[in-house]
């Protein structure tokens, strides 16, 4: 927990410092007795960066290590690096696909992903839902889906 | 009589209101006992539906959920050993025993009974308090807006971490998001690096949507809970409703456990896992015989199931009378009043006095609902435990896709949902807790807003904070919030250590 407390605070300060110079290009109005756009965010980073450096001295003397270390989904690193681009692969191609093209393969990669292993379940599982959740939402809800690539189908 | 009380319990009563509080209930109780999904999980499921419902339907809904959502947690708690929220960890302690022994169906009604009790207290204390509370807080000026929320903020980190500074790390990355956006005194754009999408800020429910389902989503890969999938209790349910008996047993621990939870569930951050545990403890404390409890003890379950349920209508006490939220469901409940205009804070009561009492009254026909659905669909609801996960989670991240989507009709949203996501991960890896950062969301706005404000009128000088007895008062709480906090986790520390020579 030490070296992830050590980067964290590293991360922290980078980003405070980045915010901060952000913060102080901002616009400024001179008008009297009011506090300028930057005044907010200025107050926050002061104490965001005073903290994050608490941090890092924490991590320094190494009495920050409360507790277990937290562990995220016991998968392997490949899985996670194919999720995620997977996932930004449908990020991508939701807006040009639709949500029904772009969803029936996500429905089905998730499946897989979650233990399911019949080929049948995992078809007619991603098909199935998916159709249902979006002629739900779009004829109970009134939510209008972009249906994309099958907006002349649906 | 107040004719807002009236309007209220009518607005409550109609019919569509009834139906969404009994839909609420019944997808809450399936929705609490299935570990791996939380009450929050539960509402940002339904969440779109709200957009298009009217508010009081929508909060109706909520408020079913939210109620049912801690009974339901104590289904698989009792069943399976696993609890379904992390508010019927205490549950488990004594229900599971309960069960194997074969008394899954007793342990099940106890718990109903114990929630229902629990949720009843609750609703008197909010009908009771919330009025009183919100014509004291109208009382209030900027300076004390200002301290109240900065106290609010911090009592939440203290509550929610394991380490404060970690905790006030969140809340501060909170409001550093909430800055993007216009500036809410000049409407300066700030941090928008020209996006369009970026003018009106980051809508609070999208970054609450990726922040806990995603990493939800990704915790359900683990192994541990993959395997749990399918993990239909053995155990028999055949009597469910109490005996006098059994309500004679429990009459001393749900005395407990009622004021206990209501009293933490005003607190902000405190909620119902706390709750729980501390009436646990209570009860056993308590108890002529306390060597039962562990064991399979009536007591052992009722006390915290009171808890847990009474936290509810707690927790409603802040958010509706001072726009506080106590949890990150009262924290949806808001983002859920907001789409539709509705700011919740003294005000509700002076201007919407009919909608805050319809609220209130949702709230008792929700802990109704909740009984009356639990008892009698108990034998077929605990099916859905045999629910796979392999269809559960991609029905989940789709819902999550399209909730965020149909917020504003953008598919901006999604993306930044999804970077909320990787964000909540992320502090997760560093355990950093989530509900700070949420929480400063939605208290960041009046945060600025009334500290602005007060140094406007004050031309500058921050005496103003310090003059208001109020304000004084707050930033005193919020002072000794820290300074406890700190305490406490120094305490823990050494208690670590200790425990690490001692192994050595």
């Amino acid at each position: 927990m030490r070296k992830r407390n050590l980067i964290s605070a590293a991360i922290l300060i980078a980003i405070g410092i980045g915010y901060a110079v952000l913060a102080v290009q901002l616009p400024t109005r001179n008008i009297e007795n009011a506090t300028g756009p930057s005044f907010f965010p200025l107050v926050v980073v002061t104490g965001f960066l005073i903290l994050a450096a608490a941090l890092l001295v924490q991590a320094m003397r190494g009495r920050a290590n409360l507790g277990a270390v937290p562990v995220l989904a016991k998968i392997s690193r490949r899985t996670y690096i194919w999720s995620l681009a997977a996932a930004v692969l449908y990020l991508v191609a939701l807006p040009y696909l639709g949500f029904i093209a772009a969803n029936i393969p996500l429905f089905a990669a998730l499946m897989i992903l979650y233990g399911e292993k019949r080929t049948v379940w995992i078809a007619a599982g991603s098909i199935g839902i998916c159709l249902a959740i979006f002629f739900v939402f779009r004829e109970v809800f009134q939510i209008q889906l972009p249906a994309g690539i099958l907006g002349g189908l649906v | 009589m107040n004719p807002d009380i009236i309007d209220g319990f009518t607005q409550a009563t109609l019919a569509s209101t009834l139906a969404a509080t009994a839909v609420g209930c019944l997808l809450g109780l399936v929705v609490g006992m299935i570990p791996g999904l939380t009450i929050s999980t539960g509402i940002i499921i339904v969440l779109p539906l709200t957009f298009v419902l009217p508010p009081d339907i929508s909060i109706a809904l909520l408020l079913g959920l939210y109620v049912s959502g801690m009974t339901g947690g104590s289904f698989s708690a009792i069943l399976l050993n696993i609890p379904g929220t992390p508010s019927a960890s205490a549950t488990a302690l004594d229900g599971y025993p309960m069960a194997a022994r074969g008394d899954a169906g007793h342990a099940l009604g106890l718990a109903i009974t114990a929630s229902f009790i629990g949720g009843l207290f609750s609703f008197l204390c909010l009908f009771l308090i919330a009025p009183l509370l919100a014509d004291l807080a109208l009382k209030f000026q900027s300076p004390d807006l200002f301290s109240l929320v900065f106290f609010g903020l911090t009592i939440i980190c203290s509550f929610a971490a394991r380490s404060l500074i970690k905790g006030l790390l969140s809340a501060l990355i909170g409001l550093m998001i909430l800055t993007i956006g216009q500036d809410p005194m000049m409407g300066t754009a700030r941090f928008t690096f020209g996006q369009v999408n970026l003018i009106a800020g980051v809508h609070f429910l999208t970054a609450l949507i990726g922040l806990f389902a995603i990493p939800q989503l990704v915790d359900n890969l683990s192994a541990a809970v993959r395997d749990g999938q399918g993990g239909t209790s053995r155990a028999r349910i055949r009597r469910i409703l109490p005996t006098l008996n059994d309500l004679k047993s429990i009459r001393l621990p749900v005395a407990i456990g009622a004021p206990i939870g209501a009293f933490l569930g005003i607190l902000p951050g405190a909620g119902g896992p706390i709750a729980a545990f501390i009436s646990y403890d209570y009860a056993k404390k308590l108890s002529r015989s306390p060597e039962r409890f562990g064991d399979g003890a009536p007591e052992g379950i009722a006390a915290p199931e009171a808890a847990n349920n009474a936290v509810t209508g707690g927790a409603l006490i802040p958010m509706m009378t001072l726009g506080i939220p106590g949890d990150p469901v009262t924290a949806i409940l808001i983002g859920a009043l907001l789409v539709h205009g509705l700011a919740p804070g003294p005000l509700l009561f002076l201007e919407r006095g009919d909608f805050a009492y319809g609220i209130i009254f949702s709230f008792f026909w929700a802990n109704i609902f909740n009984v009356i659905i639990a008892f009698l669909g108990l034998r077929y609801l605990v099916k859905v435990l045999a629910m796979p996960k392999s269809l559960l989670m991609p029905i989940i991240a789709i819902l999550c896709v399209i909730g965020s989507y149909a917020l504003r009709n953008n598919f901006f949203d999604v993306y930044v949902m999804f970077g909320f996501g990787l964000l909540g991960l992320a502090m997760r890896w560093l355990d950093m807790p989530v509900v700070p950062l949420l929480l400063a969301l939605v208290l960041g706005r009046p945060l600025e807003e009334h500290l602005r404000v007060s140094l406007v009128a004050s031309k500058g000088e921050i005496d103003i904070f310090f003059t208001s007895p109020f304000s004084l008062f707050f930033l005193a709480m919020a002072g000794l919030s820290i300074f406890w906090s700190l305490n406490a986790e120094r305490r823990a520390k050494k208690a670590a250590r200790n425990e690490m020579e001692s192994k050595q």
